[in-house]
């Protein structure tokens, strides 16, 4: 049953006059405590995450420590955290929403160990605020005595240690009851958690930071940048369209002077401008960094600048800027900020005579940013020499008006500058991507695959699942090494005269739970990265290089999409979607397959799977997959000419591979090879993936999960266009077909690069292609403008991405619902599933981001102690295709 | 402040409720001795008070009388310090004309007005005090009124409002609820048979969630008929030993 209270609150209105707000407050008997103490967990019906059993004491954050100190509560060595609803709700109201929903997410987070009581919904916790109490000492009176509670609830068995940075509030509780302490933070940390280092390091220099701050409030000098406006006058201003919104673009080359505002939202829609608006200068960019969302003011034309369009930055800034200006911009400055974009950054420390030359105050250090678009951060300590040559993660605070950089404070550090380990670090934290290894309760719910418990394929899901293992041919073809083999392909003729064409992919949503930890893991990765030397999972080895693993000659669950297939025209007569067993008969690589399609037969030597059989079985087998992998070449070569003929590009980008010797030295750097097998398996892909989409779609018109590609924006190509004019070819980019045509036609027999290059170029042009629901976009905006396709979907790599799994389940969902079974509750809603498109386009972008930056990487450190003068290999031919005021752009096609 | 979080995490709402619990509810009935029938009901702090009169003679314009049926005519005020701003409203506003149309058509599904031709019955609502679901409150007390008069009617009428948010349906919703502009569904419900007197929404909400809102709205609306129905056999308890027997 639930009791009344009222509460009042006097709010003040916008004329400024007092309002008495009377508001209800239901308060229960029992709320979840979430503890493993717990003398009656049917009361307080604990689902979902507990604290773990294996603590000496329950920790209990007061509001100023979750506000101040979040980040140290974020490492996962503290245990047993509890956070009160009245901390949380202070949190809330005064640090707003970032900070908030940092918080929101390590409740969620299966990982670390705090829960959330709400207090304040508690019967015998909650505490009205009294006559004339601040609502600081109220908040510190509920969370104690909320504590003392919650030890009597654990009928007195874990102690409780409630920790604040108030004095007052440590002399007048700290006694009061035996088995709850009341410390402040640094004696804690010191008494209990002595050996983390990390965390003390990082309380010190919050401290630091803070104690700075108030400094520098109170001496505040000339100001440097215009003050913020408020929030309000914002809205209205970019309501009336006075103001702009969008997000802050900093150029790469000219991180000094230019940012560009990409329009974003409603504002696009009605303003006439077209372009992006520049910003030019630090000052009128006004605090803003990239990727901030910010509003800007345009200004009078006459002010308008235009794009540099020298490369690099000159000596003579001002100069360069002046002399080269192209046409004129729009051109504004920023008034506010909507939404701040900090995060970690990695930097370096100045040298040590430059820290001298700073002067006046030693212990406050500009230190520059590892990427070159964030001005440099000013941050205070006094270990900047021990930390010369180190990169360091370092975290803005704030950036008043009246500083020229912005203040941050030191976190930990990553590494040696040059050392592999500390610059692939940096990568990771420049993109944002933790990889911690699975945690226990991860690898719980994971199958077992050992020799003396081998996993075998289950009678039950023998009876669900088409059996495919004795019937069908598949094989998987990958590159050499690979360890998740995530499809295989299968082809045969039927009975009836037509063929069947099978694509299966690996079961992995069969092992992954919708919820479990593992897909909450997986959801947070949402994509394995791939970087040049090693490679972060998604999912652990046991499913992703094994149980999942398509490998030879081994029974394996997958999901199966087969088509029948006219004998002669290949015309689809009919799909079928569905769960299989199947067993691959041979994992070949791409260069084996690609010499038996060839009909070079000795090849065979180097397949294991043909080692051990008599010269006659091997022969007719040999002939059997070399007609299969055969007809699939033909069928994949018919499929793409249709899409052809729709418009679909190829495109050209040259990618490097690089080869490690045993001791992971750079051997050598690669291009990749494109070998026809290669466009054949992906042709079946890209098959399976349209055809899954198609079905979703049908299914869930609301909430499928596609791919789509936006048609890339005019503009981008008319350096495309007149470098093909130079070479007297013309490019016509109005649509997918004809400028797949007209690339086609570019073509210099003399000069095989030149075609090369206009399609590297090409490539530059293209956007992106998304993750999106299908509830949010309206159907014709769902073409896939480079496959050509009216709708595609990722389906076909469930073990290294996210949205494939998503995919099976709205598969798996499809079928049933084909069927009249309900199992609709495990879907994602349109909106749900919008954000996590967003999450993880986001996480692909850092991905393909993180491979780049690795790769180049490897280059510096291959070119970097080679001798361009005697060693050959640093010396290669180029081709200059474009002309700045400063500089040229080359293009190397090796 | 970050705007208002409307549901937590933990499943809570901004007052403590969950999502399908309703607020507090306490009713009279036979609040006036004067009319023929009166009650007042509280839905947490949300205030309202209803008089019945009837059925008698239509008053004024005779050519207003239906031949078949009874006239149900039904009057909405709410008091100057009803809000938390005072403020004078007038009578007959838009606001108010709405509300009475609506409690007109509401209590014309449900009284048995065929009984009664060519005469009149008057339900006169006042809101004391609003605090989200008005027009809940009002049928509600209206229904109890209407009862107390000892007009036959097919069956309670039971209202509930409802609103939606972040994908959880959310019952009887206080102000600050509806304040914050989310989606809104009123629904007056007769619980025995499940017909529905009443439904209005003015919001958008996505066709697929309607039904998830619609049964959370039902759901509140069959728990307020439990409260409303003990109410009545209280009432008629007490009665019946006044009269002595």
């Amino acid at each position: 049953m639930l009791q009344k209270r009222e509460k009042v609150l006097l709010l003040r209105t916008f004329q400024g006059r007092t309002l008495r707000i009377v508001r209800e407050h239901y308060l229960r008997p029992s709320v979840p405590c979430n503890s493993p103490l717990c003398p009656q967990p049917a009361a307080c019906r604990n689902d979902g995450k507990l604290l773990s059993s294996d603590v000496t004491h329950y920790m209990i954050p007061d509001w100023k420590i979750v506000q101040d100190y979040l980040e140290i509560l974020e490492f996962p060595e503290l245990k047993g955290i509890i956070f009160m609803q009245t901390a949380c709700q202070a949190v809330q109201h005064q640090r707003g929403r970032r900070q908030y929903n940092k918080l929101r997410n390590l409740l969620k987070d299966a990982r670390h160990d705090c829960v959330l009581f709400a207090n304040e919904f508690q019967q015998s916790c909650y505490l009205p605020r009294e006559r004339g109490e601040s609502m600081e000492k109220w908040q510190s009176r509920s969370i104690y005595s909320a504590a003392v509670w919650y030890y009597h609830h654990c009928q007195d068995r874990m102690p409780i240690v409630m920790v604040t940075e108030d004095e007052e509030t440590i002399q007048q509780y700290g006694s009061d009851t035996e088995g709850v302490f009341v410390v402040s933070f640094k004696d804690y940390l010191d008494n209990f958690w002595p050996d983390l280092k990390a965390a003390h390091e990082l309380c010190e220099s919050i401290l630091q930071s803070r104690r700075e701050r108030e400094n520098e409030s109170q001496e505040s000098h000339g100001k440097e940048y215009a003050e913020h406006l408020p929030l309000e006058v914002l809205e209205a201003g970019i309501k009336s369209g006075r103001y702009i919104q969008g997000i802050l673009n900093v150029n790469k080359h000219r991180a000094q002077t230019e940012a560009f505002v990409r329009l974003q939202g409603a504002s696009s829609k009605d303003s006439d401008l077209i372009s992006d608006i520049l910003i030019h200068g630090m000052k009128a960019r006004n605090r803003s960094i990239h990727g901030d969302v910010v509003v800007v003011e345009l200004l009078p034309k006459n002010e308008w600048k235009g794009r540099t369009t020298a490369l690099g930055e000159s000596d003579s800034d001002d100069k360069a800027s002046g002399e080269a200006p192209s046409e004129p911009m729009p051109t504004g400055r920023v008034v506010g900020i909507l939404q701040k974009n900090w995060r970690d950054y990695v930097v370096t420390f100045p040298s040590k005579e430059e820290v001298q030359s700073q002067g006046k105050n030693a212990q406050k250090i500009l230190v520059t940013p590892w990427d070159y678009r964030i001005p440099k951060i000013r941050i205070s300590t006094q270990q900047a020499e021990a930390l010369q040559d180190f990169r360091v993660v370092v975290r803005i605070d704030s950036w008043e008006s009246t500083s020229m950089y912005p203040n941050g404070h030191f976190v930990r550090v990553l590494g040696r500058i040059g050392d592999l380990e500390g610059e692939i670090a940096t990568i990771l934290v420049e993109n944002s991507i933790s990889v911690a290894p699975f945690s226990e309760a991860q690898m719980c719910e994971m199958p077992v695959n050992t020799p003396e418990n081998p996993w075998k394929v289950s009678s039950e899901e023998e009876r669900e699942r088409k059996d495919l293992r004795r019937t069908h041919l598949v094989f998987s073809i990958d590159p050499r090494g690979c360890e998740d083999v995530d499809d295989a392909l299968s082809v045969r003729a039927l009975d009836n005269g037509s063929l069947e064409l099978g694509v299966h992919i690996a079961d992995v949503t069969h092992f992954v739970a919708p919820h479990s930890y593992i897909d909450i893991e997986a959801r947070t990765r949402a994509t394995t990265y791939y970087l040049a030397d090693r490679r972060y999972d998604m999912l652990p080895s046991i499913l992703s290089a094994d149980v999942c693993s398509l490998l030879g000659g081994v029974d394996r669950y997958a999901v199966s999409v087969m088509w029948e297939l006219d004998k002669t025209s290949y015309e689809i007569k009919k799909v079928w979607y569905g769960r299989t067993i199947i067993q691959s008969a041979y994992k070949l690589f791409y260069e084996a397959a690609q010499e038996l399609l060839d009909g070079n037969v000795h090849v065979v030597d180097d397949i294991p799977e043909f080692r051990d059989l008599d010269e006659k079985s091997r022969q007719a087998k040999l002939d059997e997959l070399v007609w299969a992998i055969g007809k699939l070449t033909d069928i994949a070569r018919h499929v793409r000419a249709k899409r052809d003929r729709c418009g679909a590009l190829e495109l050209e980008g040259v990618e490097v591979r690089v080869q490690l010797d045993e001791k992971k030295n750079i051997h050598d750097l690669i291009p990749k090879q494109p070998l026809e097998v290669h466009e054949t398996v992906a042709e079946c892909m890209i098959l399976a993936n349209h055809w899954v989409a198609r079905k979703i779609w049908e299914s869930f018109p609301h909430q499928a999960l596609l791919r789509r590609h936006p048609p890339p924006h005019q503009e981008f190509f008319s350096e495309l266009r007149e470098c093909a004019k130079a070479k007297g070819f013309f490019i016509d980019t109005r649509s997918n077909k004809t400028l797949a045509d007209s690339l086609d036609n570019a073509n210099d027999p003399n000069d095989p690069i030149v075609n090369k290059l206009l399609r590297s170029m090409a490539t530059q042009a293209m956007s992106n292609a998304l993750y999106f629901s299908t509830g949010s976009y309206a159907e014709e905006e769902f073409h896939h403008y480079g496959l050509a396709l009216d709708k595609y979907t990722h389906f076909t790599s469930p073990i290294r991405r996210y949205s494939d799994i998503i995919v099976h389940r709205l598969l798996m969902a499809a079928i049933s619902k084909d069927k009249k079974m309900e199992s609709k509750e495990n879907l994602f809603s349109n909106k749900d599933l919008e954000e996590l498109c967003r999450h993880i386009n986001n996480r692909n972008r850092a991905a393909q981001r993180s491979q780049k930056q690795s790769t180049e990487l490897f280059q510096c450190m291959y070119f970097k102690d080679k001798d361009p003068e005697t060693e050959e290999r640093c010396i290669s031919d180029g081709v200059i295709y474009s002309i700045r005021t400063n500089g040229v752009l080359v293009f190397i096609p090796r | 402040m970050a705007g208002l979080e409307l549901l937590s995490d933990q499943g809570y709402r901004v007052d403590g409720r969950r999502a399908g619990e309703l607020r507090k509810i306490q009713a009279r009935m036979g609040v006036f001795a004067q009319a023929d029938g009166s009650a007042y009901i509280e839905q947490g702090n949300t205030k309202a008070l209803a008089v019945v009169y009837g059925p008698h003679e239509i008053r004024g314009s005779r050519a207003r009388a239906l031949p078949d049926r009874a006239l149900v005519n039904c009057q909405y005020s709410s008091a100057t310090f009803s809000t938390g701003e005072r403020k004078r409203r007038p009578h007959g506003d838009r606001k108010s004309c709405e509300m009475g149309l609506q409690l007109r058509q509401t209590f014309e599904a449900a009284i048995l007005t065929q009984l009664h031709p060519r005469s009149q019955i008057d339900i006169y609502v006042q809101v004391l005090q609003a605090d989200g679901g008005t027009y809940a409150a009002c049928v509600n007390a209206a229904t109890l009124a209407v009862l107390d008069a000892g007009i036959p009617m097919r069956d309670f009428v039971c209202a509930c409002s409802a609103g939606f948010v972040d994908g959880t349906a959310l019952a009887d919703l206080s102000h600050v609820e509806e304040a914050a502009g989310g989606p809104q569904l009123a629904l007056a419900l007769l619980p025995a048979s499940g017909q529905i007197a009443l439904l209005e929404m003015d919001a958008r909400l996505h066709e697929d969630h309607l039904e998830q809102v619609l049964e959370a709205a039902a759901r509140a609306a069959r728990d307020v008929h439990t409260l409303l129905d003990r109410v009545v056999r209280q009432h008629v308890k007490e009665a019946s030993i006044l009269l002595g027997d």
